[in-house]
């Protein structure tokens, strides 16, 4: 019987998931991740409830249950990284990193060293079979789903041959899709890798949930990173780094407006949170981080607001490197998947897009698909 | 509560008696009034709650101007530490109410024993010429373990007589938390021997949120909460009548039916202990096995995760306690198991037992039945 770890978050998404691979006649543990949160003193740990809840639907499913203690690794890989991002004036994304460095890589290297043979997780994707992606591994021709033929195994290609390897497909709820979150993992660990909800909208998987007696069935799903709790990413971040107040200046007139409390809280297209009244809203397009100025405008039609041509570093391909042409992209988690011609500047990619794109900003994720497949992605330069 | 469920947590909370309810009920409403208002509603008010009063100090033998209601047996605990700046002797198993307590202050911890007991030489060895008070709850939460108040009281007698010959001026107080006991045993303070004592209503069948610290007159205390000056400037906010009200009647009623009850939860415990000894002879009970409260059981599964056994019997019905409720909620081992030195694997299959109002011959069996089968079923499923 197949071995499957499932991480279990105490929400409702682990929580099906977790019983329909038993229903599926695998051999299930249920593992709840303890990721870092921050100390506070005396106070009741915030995670013991999810704790409890996804052990009280182990105990329900009749499986075993463990604890992997994660939270040194995911203080120094996702916590420590998202602020040095902040610093240094990017808006990074930490569940992208968390999936490539702890769901994907270190619980699933935690879970086959303890005996299991795959893991699973209640995202919204899908794998595609590895002899279906090893096929395209060779060097075949493929039917893209958009229409065009699209050559996989380009010269670039990096992942060394033999190694098994999985495919991401967008799930079927496209409302629900989390494939931007995933496109840094690697092939090899999908190969690994069971998604039973991506097959299922979100209302599908909570009727699923009810009928079945699950106790997390009617449970509210958890916002915004998790983390960061409750208190939002600005005062989580003014813990770490210090506020120093700027100058808010408008960029067409070079008039200072007002005053700000650290550039770094700052992020391009915001209109929020700024303190300067009255009038047209304005609207954040650039900061210098070493003067702490933070520009802002009216114009809505502001070339910095809006992007046809994006530069990606530090590019991740789930298998091998596309050739260039014309793919789809997204340039945050739900948004629509817009046309973009691909091309490859040393290192680098360079998309450019159809239409424009509101707010891309440096240290955002851009995600590259073929179809209903996710190719992998960058983070805008 | 719902009729389907087997109640066994009563040292975490009791359903409030429907005479304390009815006893509480006119001053939610009817009689509301703040009782420091002149108009002649608000003075009866007022002769209520002095009466209520009245009835709580004269329960454990005390006069109602050394009482002060305050909101649950923590606050009354930090309450009564702040009588002393100095050094504070205390013990490895107690409540994180008083450990934490007297973490501010200089302080001795000591061990107890195997059984939960702090034996009362042990106490005296960690007295210093310079310490202020010793606190030691009357009954451990966790255990069930009756602490000798009484032997401690003594020792606490002797040390003041030492500092009395010695020239010695610094004063020494004896504070014990009887919350965890006053269901089951007199708490007259005369006979225990105390200078403070802490109850509250939640675990005798009253409303939960109110407490008192009694301290003797010769005993300072530092207001911890200030405003408005009631309490006698001890504790300020406008007095709790409907809550005070219901304390009286909930300690009136455990005054009364305390040998009864006492009785016949002991007689429950030792059947439910029997039953579950003999399907699991490898099971080990924790606590004094002489010194115990009567309707406490404290019993550790080889091999068997407790946590587990919390749910799986919840869906059964019947709800328990893992070792301690507070110790659970914060992901660790207790620390009263540790100090006791239960070992890892014990620890961690301790289910905490205790019966109260709600427990009955047949339900107790019942909850024994389910227990044995549900332990039985995960013995199956962890050796498949």
């Amino acid at each position: 019987m197949t071995k499957v770890y499932v991480g279990m978050s105490g929400g409702v998404d682990s929580s099906l998931t977790a019983a329909l691979l038993v229903e599926q006649g695998y051999d299930v543990t249920g593992v709840y991740m303890k990721n870092w949160t921050q100390d506070m003193p005396g106070m009741r740990c915030p995670w013991a409830d999810d704790l409890a809840d996804a052990k009280r639907v182990a105990v329900q499913l009749g499986i075993d249950f463990k604890v992997f203690d994660f939270e040194n690794e995911y203080k120094q890989k996702v916590v420590n990284y998202m602020i040095d991002e902040y610093r240094d004036g990017r808006t990074p994304n930490p569940d992208i990193m968390c999936n490539q460095e702890v769901k994907f890589k270190l619980f699933l290297e935690t879970a086959l060293e303890d005996g299991a043979d795959m893991i699973a997780t209640g995202h919204y994707a899908r794998v595609v079979s590895s002899s279906w992606a090893a096929g395209s591994l060779s060097g075949h021709t493929l039917q893209g789903t958009a229409g065009t033929p699209v050559a996989f195994g380009s010269p670039s290609a990096t992942s060394p041959a033999n190694k098994p390897a999985a495919r991401l497909k967008l799930a079927a709820d496209t409302n629900k899709d989390q494939t931007y979150f995933l496109y840094r993992v690697t092939g090899e660990a999908l190969s690994k890798t069971l998604f039973p909800l991506g097959d299922f909208t979100k209302p599908e998987v909570r009727e699923m949930a009810t009928k079945r007696g699950l106790y997390t069935a009617s449970k509210k799903d958890s916002q915004g990173i998790c983390f960061v709790g409750k208190i939002g990413i600005r005062e989580f971040l003014s813990q770490y780094v210090e506020q120093k107040p700027g100058l808010v200046i408008d960029k067409n007139t070079g008039k200072t407006l007002g005053q700000h409390d650290g550039a770094i809280f700052y992020t391009l297209g915001q209109r929020h949170g700024l303190d300067v009244g009255g009038g047209l809203p304005y609207y954040v397009v650039g900061k210098d981080m070493n003067k702490n100025e933070v520009y802002v405008t009216t114009d809505l039609n502001d070339g910095a607001l809006w992007k046809t041509d994006i530069r990606l570093g530090n590019t991740h391909w789930i298998n091998d490197a596309p050739s260039p042409g014309m793919y789809q992209i997204r340039v945050r988690h739900r948004a629509k998947l817009v046309q973009a011609e691909l091309s490859f500047e040393e290192s680098n990619v360079r998309l450019k897009l159809a239409n424009t794109e509101r707010a891309v900003t440096s240290g955002q994720s851009v995600v590259i698909y073929d179809g209903d497949i996710c190719l992998g992605g960058g983070i805008v330069i | 509560m719902n009729n389907d469920l087997i109640y066994l947590d009563h040292a975490a909370a009791t359903p409030m008696d429907g005479r304390v309810f009815a006893a509480m009920e006119p001053y939610f409403s009817h009689d509301f009034y703040n009782p420091s208002s002149p108009y002649a509603p608000a003075v009866e008010a007022r002769r209520r709650y002095e009466e209520a009063k009245h009835s709580l100090a004269k329960n454990i033998g005390a006069k109602a101007d050394e009482i002060v209601i305050t909101a649950g047996a923590t606050e009354s605990i930090n309450l009564a530490f702040s009588a002393v700046t100095g050094h504070v002797v205390t013990a490895n198993i107690e409540h994180h109410a008083v450990l934490s307590a007297a973490a501010g202050h200089d302080n001795t911890i000591v061990s107890a024993d195997q059984h939960g007991l702090v034996p009362a030489d042990v106490i005296k060895v960690a007295i210093r010429p310079e310490t202020e008070l010793v606190s030691v709850a009357l009954a451990n939460n966790e255990l069930g373990t009756i602490q000798p108040i009484r032997e401690i009281a003594q020792v606490i007698k002797h040390e003041r007589q030492t500092r009395l010959i010695s020239g010695n001026q610094t004063p020494i107080y004896f504070h014990t938390d009887a919350s965890q006991g006053i269901g089951q045993i007199d708490c007259n303070v005369a006979r225990l021997g105390v200078d403070m004592l802490t109850i509250n209503a939640g675990k005798i069948y009253g409303p939960k949120q109110v407490g008192l610290l009694w301290a003797a007159s010769h005993v300072k205390l530092v207001p911890q909460i200030v405003g408005g000056g009631q309490e006698r400037g001890l504790r300020s906010g406008t007095e709790n009548v409907a809550g005070t009200v219901g304390f009286a009647k909930a300690l009136d009623l455990a005054s009364e039916h305390r040998k009864y009850e006492s009785d016949r939860l002991q007689k429950l415990r030792d059947k439910l202990q029997a039953d579950l000894i003999a399907a699991f002879p490898e099971a080990v009970v924790s606590g004094h096995p002489k010194h115990r409260l009567a309707g406490h059981l404290h019993i550790s599964f080889p091999k068997i995760d407790a946590e587990r056994m919390v749910f799986s019997l919840e869906a059964r019905g019947v709800l328990v306690a893992t070792g301690s409720a507070c110790a659970a909620n914060k992901g660790t081992r207790s620390h009263v198991l540790m100090a006791i030195g239960l070992s890892d694997e014990l620890a961690d299959g301790s289910l905490r037992l205790t019966l109260g109002h709600l427990s009955t011959d047949e339900n107790t069996l019942k909850a024994s039945q389910i227990i044995i089968e549900e332990i039985k079923r995960e013995f199956d499923r962890t050796s498949r």
